[in-house]
């Protein structure tokens, strides 16, 4: 009957992320702590409030305002300027405090990117704190993605604050060579942010999307800025939106997931689709080819082919070589393999992934076993087609992943192997 | 019209709070009623009052003797207030009988603002 309102948890999220990089432009990104307690307080405020004011006419600037009372109230605590009234705009203003109505800055957002992504900061930790200061998730949403608990999130981003706090870094867009080494920080946590959100792991389809949509945020955020549009930014962006583009085909109506031969091309978004080509082509200009650039090659391969059957596997194979020459992993050789079967045949697909066989890291990954049990299939191998599914259903799944490799196990005319045969 | 005021007695809350989802959709709720009825002209006023124990005045021969609230003995607050219009109590106890707070609170008092 109503039109469903957006949850508030959607709202918060939404413009955490912006009132924390307007905060940490105003305080310092050694305050990063304190701002995001305040955000919380804020929030917390919003709930209790809220029941009886009904929703505030402007709910972002209500929530902006609210967290920069929160945050000075904080201060003051700390700083023991107990004298100081939180409600006196002018010592507001003479703390570095100014107009919310200032949030939503792309560069600040670009700013707190810099801050999150610091090289004093591991891999796993720049991620986790793009998705908590820039992205707004809290500790358990973060936990999800990682597989871990809110409690050990929550201890590891406090430490990665604390440590960000003695560096008394200035919170500033970067310069010059500096730039260039700090932004290869950033696009591989928006790659993380990306691939982590791509295909969620272990049954949890939740946060999926919004992962997807803040990884495609973030990277147009850097290609608009001039500094930071890099080929590689551009090429980022591109491979995002070509998979993006996608999200809708890729379910079923039952919620199952449907193959890249299997997805209906009407339904990818023409949109995004062409958004991405546009970032192709920003990709090109640059000089320089990454392995980004070749990631997004590939993608938009798969994204111009008019049907399965019509894709240029023979350019795919050219792509994939050259990506294993700048990014030798056994996940893109395996990608690689598969290209090969389509453009040579199954058996040399086949041969190249067993190739690869006795890969500590390809034995416990779902989809090594699934793309050899579908090229045994194609070769009439039911036998060890099955069992390569059954090892397949052996390695980490999420549940959509789980019922299309079943549907494909029955396809193995011959009955799974039993214990007493 | 003449107006009323809700009071929202709630338990004095000693347990931790639920989880933040929890929590939104509650507020969510309390938020659709105080929308709605504001966008039909009902809601006049509304605020959460703080959690703390409030002050007590009393005139002690002639002295005015301050104290905190009752807040730490009762099993009752009052959380909020909302102030309505309506035509009658029969008409305020049908606004307030949508109100989420009678899932979520303890009672709803409704008290008809004296006229001239």
């Amino acid at each position: 009957m109503t039109e469903a309102a957006p949850a508030l948890e959607d709202l918060f999220r939404q413009e955490a992320g912006k009132i924390c990089a307007w905060l940490v432009r105003l305080l310092g990104p050694g305050r990063l702590e304190l701002i995001e307690d305040a955000v919380q307080d804020a929030f917390g405020a919003a709930l209790a409030q809220w029941r009886f004011e009904g929703t505030p006419q402007r709910p972002a600037a209500w929530l902006a305002i609210a967290a920069r009372n929160k945050a000075l109230d904080r201060l003051r605590r700390d700083m023991r300027l107990e004298s100081l009234d939180p409600t006196d705009e002018a010592a507001a203003w003479r703390l570095g405090f100014s107009n919310p109505e200032e949030t939503g800055k792309p560069d600040d957002t670009l700013a707190l990117m810099f801050v999150a992504c610091h090289p004093a900061l591991s891999e796993e930790e720049q991620t986790m704190l793009t998705l908590q200061v820039v992205c707004g998730f809290n500790a358990r949403q973060i936990a999800r993605a990682f597989l871990s608990t809110p409690e050990a999130v929550t201890q590891r981003l406090v430490r990665a604050k604390r440590r960000l706090r003695d560096l008394k870094l200035t919170v500033e867009i970067p310069e010059g060579a500096e730039l260039a080494g700090r932004l290869a920080g950033l696009l591989n946590a928006i790659y993380q942010l990306f691939t982590g959100g791509y295909t969620a792991a272990e049954g949890e389809q939740l946060m999926t999307e919004e992962r997807c949509a803040e990884a495609l945020r973030l990277v147009t955020l850097l290609c608009e800025y001039p500094a930071t549009s890099t080929g590689e930014a551009h090429a980022l962006a591109a491979l995002i939106c070509f998979h993006h583009a996608r999200a809708a085909a890729r379910t079923g109506a039952r919620g199952d997931v449907l193959l890249l031969a299997e997805q209906d091309r009407t339904r990818w978004d023409a949109t995004l689709l062409a958004r991405g080509f546009v970032h192709l082509r920003g990709a090109m200009a640059a000089p320089e080819l990454s392995a980004l650039h070749l990631e997004a090659g590939i993608a938009a391969i798969h994204a111009s082919a008019p049907s399965f059957a019509q894709t240029d596997w023979p350019a795919l194979v050219r792509c994939y070589e050259a990506l294993i020459a700048l990014k030798p992993t056994p996940v893109v050789k395996l990608n690689a393999a598969i290209a090969h079967a389509y453009a040579d045949g199954p058996a040399a697909g086949l041969a190249r992934l067993d190739e690869l066989a006795g890969n500590t890291r390809l034995s416990h990954y779902a989809h090594y076993h699934a793309a050899r049990g579908d090229l045994l299939l194609k070769l009439r191998r039911h036998g060890e087609a099955g069992a390569a599914l059954l090892q397949a259903l052996e390695c980490p799944l999420n549940g959509a992943e789980r019922d299309c490799l079943v549907r494909k196990l029955r396809a193995c005319s011959t009955p799974p192997r039993q214990a007493h045969s | 019209m003449p107006s009323f005021m809700m009071l929202l007695h709630r338990p004095v809350e000693r347990r931790p709070m639920a989880d933040p989802e929890t929590v939104a959709g509650v507020t969510r709720e309390y938020m659709e009623w105080a929308d709605r009825t504001r966008a039909a002209g009902r809601l006049k006023a509304g605020s959460k009052l703080t959690d703390d124990a409030g002050r007590i005045l009393r005139n002690e021969s002639g002295r005015v003797a301050t104290t905190d609230g009752p807040f730490i003995e009762s099993k009752e607050i009052v959380g909020g207030y909302f102030l309505i219009s309506a035509a009658d109590y029969a008409d305020a106890c049908r606004l307030a009988s949508e109100c989420p707070h009678l899932k979520y609170g303890s009672y709803i008092e409704v008290r008809r603002v004296e006229e001239l």
